[in-house]
C-alpha cells in the first residue's frame, strides 16, 4: 500500500466517522437518553443504594424483665438495629413480621438473669425475615456479634473481671482492616458498577443500530456499491459510538462520581480511559454481529437485551466467580464485562496497575479480535 | 364499543405476531432468558470466599488454628505466601478477597495464657461482602477462643467444661430464619425476579409492536378506519396481555422446579394478582409507545422507566429500610414495590388477602391510571 492509498483509506474512514456522528447528533430523543444514562442513572444508582442494614426495626419479647434482659435490649440500637419496643406474644410477633413492619423478633426467656447469675448457659431467641437475603444475612450477623459481646462482658463482671485483666486470658483478637474502601461506602460499588452497566448497553445498542438502520432503510445498496470496503463501512460506526461513550464516561467520571461520591482514584486515569476504550470496541463487534442477524431495529433491541443480561450477570459484579457454579464460572471467561468489571476496579479504587492486569488486558484483546473480526466477516458475507 | 372490530384488531395483531418469528420466538424467550439468567447470576449468598495465609508462626497451634478457616465451606483456602508484599497483588487482581495474616509467637502467647491477635485484611470493594466476610472470620475466631478458654479454664481452675463453657459463653443466639429457613438468597431472588421479568418483558413486546406501526406508517390505516381509539388500543393489547399471562404460569413453574421455591399462598389470588400487574405493565408499555416514535428510543426508554426502577427501587436487590427516605419516597412511586410484596408474601409467607389487599389496590389503581393515560393521550388525528 503506497502513502496515497493510506491516506485515501483514512480520509475515508474519517468521511464515514463525521457521517455517523452527524446521523447521531440529529436524532435529539436518543441523545438525551444517552445523557441520562451517563448522568441521573448513575447518580441515582449511587445515591439511592445501599447495601447495608441501617435502623433494621427490631421488637422484644421479653419474659424476663431484669436488669440483664433490659442490657441485652439496650445493645440492639443505630446504626444497625432499631429497638422498636416490647410485644407480649408470639402470635402479634407473627403478624408484624408477616406484614413486613418489623425484620426480627428478639425472644427472652424467663429466668434469664438468674441462670446467667447461676453461671447457666442460657439461648435467647431471634426470629428474622430471611425473605430479604441481604437484610437477613446482616442482621443475624451483627445480632450474633452483639449478643457475644453481650455475653462475654457479662461473664467479665460476674467473674470480677474487667477488660484489663482479659489481657491475661488465651483470646485471639481479630484485628480487621477493610481495604480499598475503609469506611464501606456503598456508592462507591453501585455508581461503578451502573458506570460499567451503562456502557456496555450503548457499545452493543449504539453500533448495532447505525448497522442495522442502514439495511432497514435500504442505504445499505449505496454503500455496498461504494468503493467503500466491509471495514471502512463498519469500523466507522465502532469509531464514532466509541468516541461518544468515552465522552459520556468521562463526563460521567468527572462531574458524577468523583465530585458527588468521593471517590478516590487510585490508579491511573489514563490507563482506566485505555481500557474502557478496549473493552467498548470489544463489545461494539458483538453488536455488529447482531446486525448482521437482526432485519430491523426492534429486532436488534430485542437480542441486545437478550444478551446484555448474561453478561452483566456473568461480569462478577453481583456474584463474584468464586461464589458461581462451575460451568457459569468457565462462560464468564468469554464475557468481556468480566474483565472490564474487574480492571475498573482494580484501576480506580485498588490503585492496580499494568504489572498487574496485564493478563486481563490480553484476555480482553483476544476476545475483541474474535468478536470484532467474526462481526465483519458476518457482514462482508452479507453484503460483500 | 364495538367487539367485533376489537376482535379484528386483536386477530390481525396475532397474525402478525406469529408471522414475524422472531418476534414470535422472543415474546416467551425473551422472559424465560432473562428469568434464567438473573435466577442463576445473581446470588447473596456469600461462600467460598478464596483467601490466603501469612503465618508468621507456623506451629501447631496456628495450624490448628488456620485450619478452621480452610475446612469451613465459606472459605476457599488458595495457599500461603511467605511476606505482606506478596498480598497486595493477590488482593488488587482479586484473586483472593481476604488475607489473615498470623503473628510470631502466635503459639507462645496462647499457651502461656496471653491474649495475641490475629490481622485480616479484607477487600472492601462490594461492602456488603465484606461486611459478612468479617462476620464468618469473627464467628470462627470466637468459636476457637471458647475452646482455647474452656480447656484453660478447666486445668486452671478445676471446673467442669460445663462450668468453664457457661462461664466463657454464657449467652447464646439461637437464631430462626423464617420464611427462608435455609436462607438461600435463590428462594427469594427467583420468586422476586417474577415481578422483575413481567415488568419488563410484556413493555417491551407492547411498545415494539404499537411503535412498530408508526415507524411503518401502518398506523395510517387504522387513523383512517372506522375503529375507535378505545377499541383499538383494547383490540392490539389483547395479545400481548395473552401472551404475559402465558407467560407468567411458565415463570411460576421454572421458580418451583428449577429453583425448588416453595409456594405456600393461595395460587387463585396470586395469578389474579399477577394478571393486574401484567394489565399495569402492559400500560406502561402502552405509555412508552405514545412518547416515542421510532423502536430504539421505544426500548431505550422502556430500560429507563422499567427495568431500572424494577432492579434497583423495588426492594429487590436493595431492601427498602436502608435506603434514603428520597429514594424511599421514590419507590413507593413504582408499582414493583407492591407486587413484590405480594410474590414474597404468596411465595414465601403464605399470605393472602387478608394481609396483602392494599398492594393489591395499588396495582389496580396503576392500572386504570396508566391506561386511562394511555387511552387520552392517543390521537387519531396526529399533530403533524
Amino acid at each position: 500500500m503506497n502513502n496515497h492509498d493510506f491516506l485515501l483509506w483514512w480520509e475515508r474512514i474519517i468521511a464515514m466517522t463525521l457521517k455517523e456522528l452527524k446521523q447521531l447528533f440529529r436524532d435529539p430523543v436518543l441523545l438525551l437518553i444517552i445523557a441520562y444514562f451517563f448522568t441521573l442513572d448513575v447518580y441515582m444508582a449511587g445515591s439511592g443504594i445501599n447495601l447495608s442494614l441501617r435502623n433494621a426495626s427490631v421488637m422484644v419479647i421479653d419474659h424476663d424483665h431484669s436488669a440483664a434482659s433490659r442490657e441485652l435490649i439496650y445493645r440492639f440500637r443505630p446504626p444497625y438495629f432499631d429497638f422498636k419496643g416490647e410485644i407480649t406474644g408470639k402470635n402479634e410477633a407473627e403478624a408484624l413480621l408477616n406484614k413486613g413492619r418489623i425484620l426480627a423478633v428478639l425472644d427472652i426467656p424467663e429466668n434469664f438473669q438468674r441462670h446467667l447469675l447461676q453461671g447457666l448457659p442460657e439461648a435467647v431467641q431471634f426470629q428474622v425475615d430471611t425473605s430479604n437475603t441481604v437484610l437477613g444475612t446482616l442482621a443475624t450477623v451483627y445480632a450474633a456479634e452483639i449478643t457475644a459481646g453481650f455475653g462475654q462482658d457479662f461473664a467479665g463482671k460476674r467473674t470480677d473481671m474487667n477488660t484489663g485483666q482479659m489481657a491475661v486470658l488465651p483470646l485471639i483478637q481479630n484485628r480487621y482492616r477493610v481495604l480499598y474502601n475503609p469506611n464501606r461506602i456503598d456508592s462507591w460499588f453501585m455508581s461503578i458498577m451502573e458506570l460499567l452497566t451503562v456502557t456496555t448497553m450503548l457499545s452493543m445498542m449504539l453500533p448495532a443500530a447505525a448497522a442495522v438502520r442502514e439495511k432497514e432503510r435500504g442505504t445499505i445498496e449505496q454503500l455496498a456499491v461504494s468503493p467503500l470496503s466491509s471495514l471502512q463501512i463498519l469500523f466507522p460506526k465502532v469509531i464514532s459510538m466509541g468516541m461518544v461513550i468515552l465522552f459520556g464516561v468521562s463526563v460521567c467520571l468527572f462531574f458524577i462520581i468523583i465530585p458527588i461520591f468521593d471517590l478516590p482514584v487510585k490508579g491511573s486515569i489514563s490507563l482506566f480511559f485505555a481500557v474502557t476504550a478496549l473493552f467498548v470496541f470489544t463489545t461494539s463487534g458483538i453488536g455488529l454481529f447482531i446486525a448482521t442477524i437482526s432485519h430491523s431495529l426492534g429486532q436488534v433491541t430485542m437480542l441486545v437485551i437478550l444478551l446484555l443480561l448474561p453478561i452483566i450477570l456473568l461480569s462478577g459484579a453481583w456474584t463474584p466467580p468464586e461464589a458461581m457454579p462451575q460451568a457459569l464460572q468457565w462462560a464468564m471467561y468469554i464475557s468481556p464485562l468480566y474483565y472490564y468489571n474487574e480492571m475498573s476496579y482494580a484501576i480506580l479504587l485498588k490503585g492496580a496497575g499494568i504489572d498487574v492486569l496485564w493478563d486481563s488486558i490480553l484476555s480482553l484483546t483476544a476476545l475483541g479480535a474474535v468478536f470484532f473480526n467474526f462481526g465483519v466477516w458476518r457482514f462482508r458475507r452479507q453484503f460483500g | 364499543m364495538n367487539f367485533n372490530r376489537v376482535w379484528a384488531v386483536t386477530y390481525k395483531e396475532w397474525r402478525e405476531i406469529f408471522r414475524d418469528r422472531l418476534f414470535f420466538a422472543m415474546a416467551f424467550v425473551l422472559p424465560i432468558g432473562i428469568f434464567l439468567a438473573v435466577g442463576f447470576g445473581i446470588s447473596f449468598d456469600v461462600e467460598k470466599i478464596n483467601f490466603a495465609v501469612l503465618d508468621q508462626d507456623n506451629t501447631a497451634t496456628s495450624r490448628n488454628f488456620l485450619h478452621r478457616l480452610m475446612d469451613s465451606r465459606y472459605f476457599d483456602y488458595k495457599g500461603h505466601v511467605q511476606s505482606e508484599r506478596e498480598l497486595d497483588p493477590l488482593l488488587a487482581d482479586s484473586d483472593i478477597r481476604f488475607a489473615i495474616i498470623i503473628p510470631p509467637r502466635f503459639e507462645e502467647q496462647l499457651l502461656s495464657g496471653q491474649t495475641t491477635s490475629v490481622q485480616s485484611l479484607i477487600d472492601g470493594v462490594f461492602p456488603y461482602r465484606a461486611e459478612v466476610a468479617k462476620g464468618y472470620i469473627s464467628a470462627i475466631i470466637a468459636n476457637f477462643n471458647e475452646q482455647s478458654l474452656v480447656t484453660h479454664s478447666v486445668s486452671k481452675f478445676g471446673i467442669t467444661k460445663q462450668q468453664a463453657m457457661a462461664q466463657v459463653s454464657p449467652v447464646r443466639l439461637e437464631s430462626r430464619y423464617l420464611y427462608n429457613q435455609a436462607l438461600r438468597s435463590q428462594w427469594s431472588i427467583s420468586s422476586g425476579f417474577m415481578m422483575l421479568v413481567l415488568m419488563v418483558a410484556p413493555p417491551f413486546l407492547t411498545a415494539l409492536g404499537v411503535v412498530r406501526e408508526k415507524e411503518n406508517g401502518s398506523i395510517y390505516n387504522i387513523y383512517a378506519s372506522t375503529i375507535s381509539r378505545s377499541e383499538f388500543i383494547l383490540g392490539k393489547l389483547l395479545p400481548y396481555l395473552l401472551i404475559s399471562c402465558l407467560n407468567i404460569i411458565i415463570l411460576w413453574w421454572l421458580v418451583m422446579t428449577i429453583f425448588g421455591t416453595p409456594f405456600k399462598g393461595h395460587p387463585f389470588f396470586y395469578y389474579l394478582a399477577s394478571v393486574i400487574y401484567v394489565i399495569c405493565t402492559t400500560g406502561v408499555g402502552l405509555v412508552v409507545s405514545l412518547l416515542v416514535r421510532t423502536q430504539v428510543a421505544a426500548v431505550m426508554l422502556t430500560i429507563v422507566i422499567s427495568f431500572i426502577p424494577a432492579m434497583l427501587y423495588s426492594g429487590l436487590l436493595v431492601p427498602i429500610e436502608s435506603m434514603g427516605t428520597e429514594t424511599q419516597i421514590e419507590s413507593h412511586l413504582f408499582p414493583t414495590l407492591y407486587f413484590l410484596r405480594v410474590t414474597w408474601g404468596s411465595f414465601l409467607k403464605g399470605l393472602g388477602w387478608a394481609e396483602l389487599w392494599f398492594d393489591v389496590a395499588a396495582l389496580v389503581f396503576y392500572a386504570i391510571l396508566l391506561w386511562v393515560i394511555g387511552f387520552l393521550n392517543f390521537h387519531k388525528r396526529p399533530s403533524e
